[in-house]
């Protein structure tokens, strides 16, 4: 247990969402402001790098259309321009934080009013922690430094903002990646409806998924939760998922469906029978249609589908399942593919 | 103990080998004797083919120590020995189409495994029949990984007869626990190509259109018994659009060709282990479809349909228990099918209550990258088009080289001086272990997230 760990972050700093997150209403009656969560967010990755010497940290941040590194404990940032002496801040800390807050200061105030609306690169940026780790752990393995090479990479990611259907063929890959480097990958949703790709990604990885209750008590969370690297977690009773959603995005509108029509040749999925495949221009045969669309489920709407969901989920949370569906279909108008 | 290299001037001495072959399978005996003669030129013929295929013969090398294949450059360090196998991948990225293909991705294979005697030949180490075993194992596994949605069933040749040793199943644990115990396949007898194939094929006649069916056979005898005529198992095949692929351990015979080449299968004899390895895994990944034309040479392309399929809910292991429909077992953690909402145990399955397949749908996700690959990012030879080159790769945050980089020996071509590989589509620049690691791991590009 005395290795040392890999963490990634990975920050949705979605506008949009952290606006919402800090708004009072009806459903969110426990508000939790962007400043309140980063300061929050910052307590815990100084207690990452406190509790071992060795331990390593990268922060990545998923801006709408863009994606950057915040922070990497590697990096040693040369000629260090946030470097004050103070004599009551740990020096990692103090660069740490400085680091983080402002280069996220620097990348939203030079958002224009386009990008805004563009969703969050939340690819983007576990694509890089991923590429980030293979560079950390192909390095340590080559200078066969019995420290560095039991790593133990995991990645946290911090969401807020809903799935993007668009973005679901990326993400299972991402996944699968993880899955290659057995890299775990910890979930925590801050604010916003349930995701099912990111519940996937840490059923798939072995990681922990927790929807905040309350998100003003987040730092507890943090701390309970994500903090013990996976080895320790096993000796501790890390939140478990009740349920997992293994419903797919249809290609043609991008609606997350749990019947599907299927090509046989490229597997593109489908909400309705079509004639021909709009991914590999692959003719059906007309029989099939015909047999399809008689044995089609009477209600086949992908509206109408959480109805059976929750009845069978957790009363708590009907309501967010109700939101789920009115989330993902309002970004529907994004993505080509 | 049969040799696998007929060189002419070899030709006499083997007679020794043919002591134990049967002359009164008249058909199949026939073909052996042709087979050699082919055996010859194809020898020959793929000697001056790819790397792998350099090696001489297994019994005929040399011991190579694998520090002796590793060249250290004038400063000591091994740079040049990487970045001459990056090169190489690339390269080979390269050359692969860069349009999305059709593929097959529901498959159905049948791993037909010699057990004859000949498996007991010690021309690979440790036995031809050990390797095959070690290797099937790792076949398996990548196999799946590959094929998620793929199912496989696995037959033994041996004494004479096919015997089935795993049903066709999608659990990759069930195909391996029929091929784990070694003294249940020990080695004995001729085997028969003919009754081994009808066994096979009867075990995929229940599958659906849309599914492709697969034989692979390790083969490691030059002789096979068969009862009748195996053209007319082989005409069988043909009609029931089945694909048979042959790995040879031995030499080529004419049958083990034909097989493939009318059912559009691939042949190959392995010249030594890592060959063996190379053909067997040369299988791994879901054949392409070619055109949209039917295969001209009647081969196994199975029709396009659409497949009604349900994407289940997983149920934790802390939810009440209920009967599964599939066992009636009591237990707690299941898949929910979607349409009628029964419990089933594992999936990919099909309901058993209303017939509907469930799929969950990273079993689908698995296969999308064959679908829709990264596209190759191009090699950036200088930086004077380039208003505000990154200082460091997009991916990993390495920072670049400055200067351009004599290129170690021959791996120029394709490689870019400066470190750089830049994506056609967002015009960012990764390093070369990002770029690697992109298109062969990840497949998808930290830039834009395609
Ligand atoms: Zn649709
Ligand atoms: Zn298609
Ligand atoms: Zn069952
Ligand atoms: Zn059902
Ligand atoms: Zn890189
Ligand atoms: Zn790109």
């Amino acid at each position: 247990m005395d290795r040392a760990s890999h963490l990634s972050v990975v920050v949705d700093l979605s506008p949009n969402h952290w606006y919402l997150s800090s708004t009072r209403t009806q459903q969110n009656a426990r508000p939790l402001s962007l400043k309140s969560f980063l300061s929050q967010l910052l307590v815990f990755l100084n207690s990452h790098i406190a509790c071992k010497d060795e331990n390593t940290l990268a922060v990545f941040g998923a801006l709408p259309g863009r994606s950057v590194m915040l922070h990497s404990s590697t990096n040693e940032s040369s000629g260090n321009p946030f470097e004050m002496a103070d004599a009551d801040t740990y020096r990692p800390f103090k660069i740490l934080d400085a680091e983080v807050m402002q280069t996220i200061a620097r990348h939203v105030e030079t958002l224009g009013p386009s990008d805004i609306k563009k969703p969050v690169e939340l690819v983007g940026a576990l694509s890089k922690s991923l590429c980030y780790i293979n560079r950390i752990t192909t390095a340590s393995s080559t200078q066969s430094n019995e420290q560095t090479a039991a790593l133990d990479p995991r990645i946290l990611i911090l969401s807020v903002s809903p799935d993007q259907s668009s973005s679901y063929i990326p993400i299972m890959n991402s996944i699968f990646a993880a899955q290659k480097l057995k890299v775990t990958i910890d979930i925590c949703k801050v604010y916003g409806s349930e995701s099912v790709f990111l519940q996937q990604a840490a059923h798939l990885t072995g990681g922990s998924y927790l929807h905040l209750e309350r998100a003003d008590a987040l730092l507890q969370y943090l701390t309970m939760s994500f903090l013990p690297p996976p080895s320790i977690r096993q000796l501790l009773s890390v939140p478990t998922q009740d349920k997992i959603d293994f419903r797919a995005a249809c290609f043609c509108h991008k609606r997350i469906v749990d019947i599907g029509f299927v090509c046989s040749v490229c597997l593109s999925i489908f909400c309705q029978p079509v004639p021909v495949c709009s991914t590999c221009r692959t003719k059906f045969p007309i029989k099939t249609l015909q047999r399809l669309n008689a044995a089609r489920p009477t209600v086949a709407t992908p509206a109408t589908t959480p109805t059976v969901q929750t009845a069978l989920s957790l009363p708590s949370s009907n309501s967010i399942k109700g939101t789920n569906v009115n989330g993902s279909q309002s970004t529907v108008q994004n993505g080509s593919r | 103990m049969p040799p696998r290299r007929l060189e002419p001037g070899y030709h006499d001495g083997e007679s020794d080998s043919d002591v134990d072959i049967f002359d009164d399978f008249g058909a199949s005996a026939k073909s052996k004797g042709k087979g050699k003669g082919k055996a010859i030129d194809r020898g020959k013929k793929e000697k001056g083919k790819g790397t792998s295929k350099e090696q001489p013969y297994a019994w005929e090398a040399s011991y190579t120590r694998s520090w002796d294949t590793v060249q250290e450059d004038e400063a000591g360090s091994l740079q040049g020995a990487v970045e001459d196998l990056i090169a190489r991948g690339r390269r080979r990225r390269l050359l692969a189409p860069a349009a999305a293909i059709r593929r097959t991705i529901i498959r159905h294979l049948i791993l037909l495994l010699d057990l004859s005697s000949a498996m007991m030949d010690r021309d690979m180490r440790p036995t031809r029949f050990d390797l095959m075993l070690q290797y099937a194992r790792e076949f398996v596994t990548e196999w799946f990984d590959q094929n998620p949605l793929g199912q496989i069933g696995v037959v033994g040749m041996r004494a004479g007869i096919g015997e089935r040793l795993g049903e066709m199943t999608g659990n990759p644990q069930e195909v391996l626990k029929a091929i784990s115990e070694r003294h249940k396949l020990e080695p004995t007898g001729e085997p028969s190509l003919q009754n081994a194939i009808d066994m096979a094929r009867s075990s995929t006649s229940h599958l659906p259109t849309h599914s492709s069916r697969e034989i692979l056979i390790i083969f490691g005898s030059l002789t096979t018994c068969d009862p009748g005529n195996i053209h007319e198992t082989l005409a069988e095949c043909v009609k029931d659009r089945i694909r048979i692929s042959v790995v040879a351990l031995a030499a080529e015979m004419k049958i083990c060709r034909e097989l493939c080449d009318k059912t559009g299968g691939q042949f190959g004899v392995a010249l030594n282990e890592g060959h063996f390895k190379d053909l067997l895994f040369e299988l791994i990944p879901p054949p392409a479809q070619r055109a949209t034309a039917p295969n001209a040479r009647g081969g196994a392309t199975a029709p396009a349909d659409l497949m009604m399929m349900g994407f289940p809910t997983r149920l934790p292991d802390t939810s009440p228990p209920s009967l599964c429909v599939c066992h009636s077992k009591l237990k707690s953690e299941g898949f929910l099918c979607p349409r009628c909402g029964a419990k089933v145990c594992d999936v990919p399955t099909d309901c058993d209550i209303c017939g509907l397949m469930i799929v969950s749908s990273p079993h689908l996700a698995r296969s999308y990258h064959h679908l829709f690959p990264v596209k190759t990012y191009q090699a950036v030879t200088d930086l004077d088009d380039t208003p505000n080159p990154s200082s460091s790769c997009h991916g990993c945050a390495r920072p670049f080289k400055n200067a351009p980089q004599q290129m170690a020996g021959s791996s120029g071509e394709g490689m870019s001086p400066l470190g750089r590989y830049r994506c056609p589509d967002c015009h960012n620049d990764f390093c070369p272990e990002c770029d690697v690691f992109v298109h062969d791991v990840v497949h998808c590009c930290p830039g834009c997230g395609k």
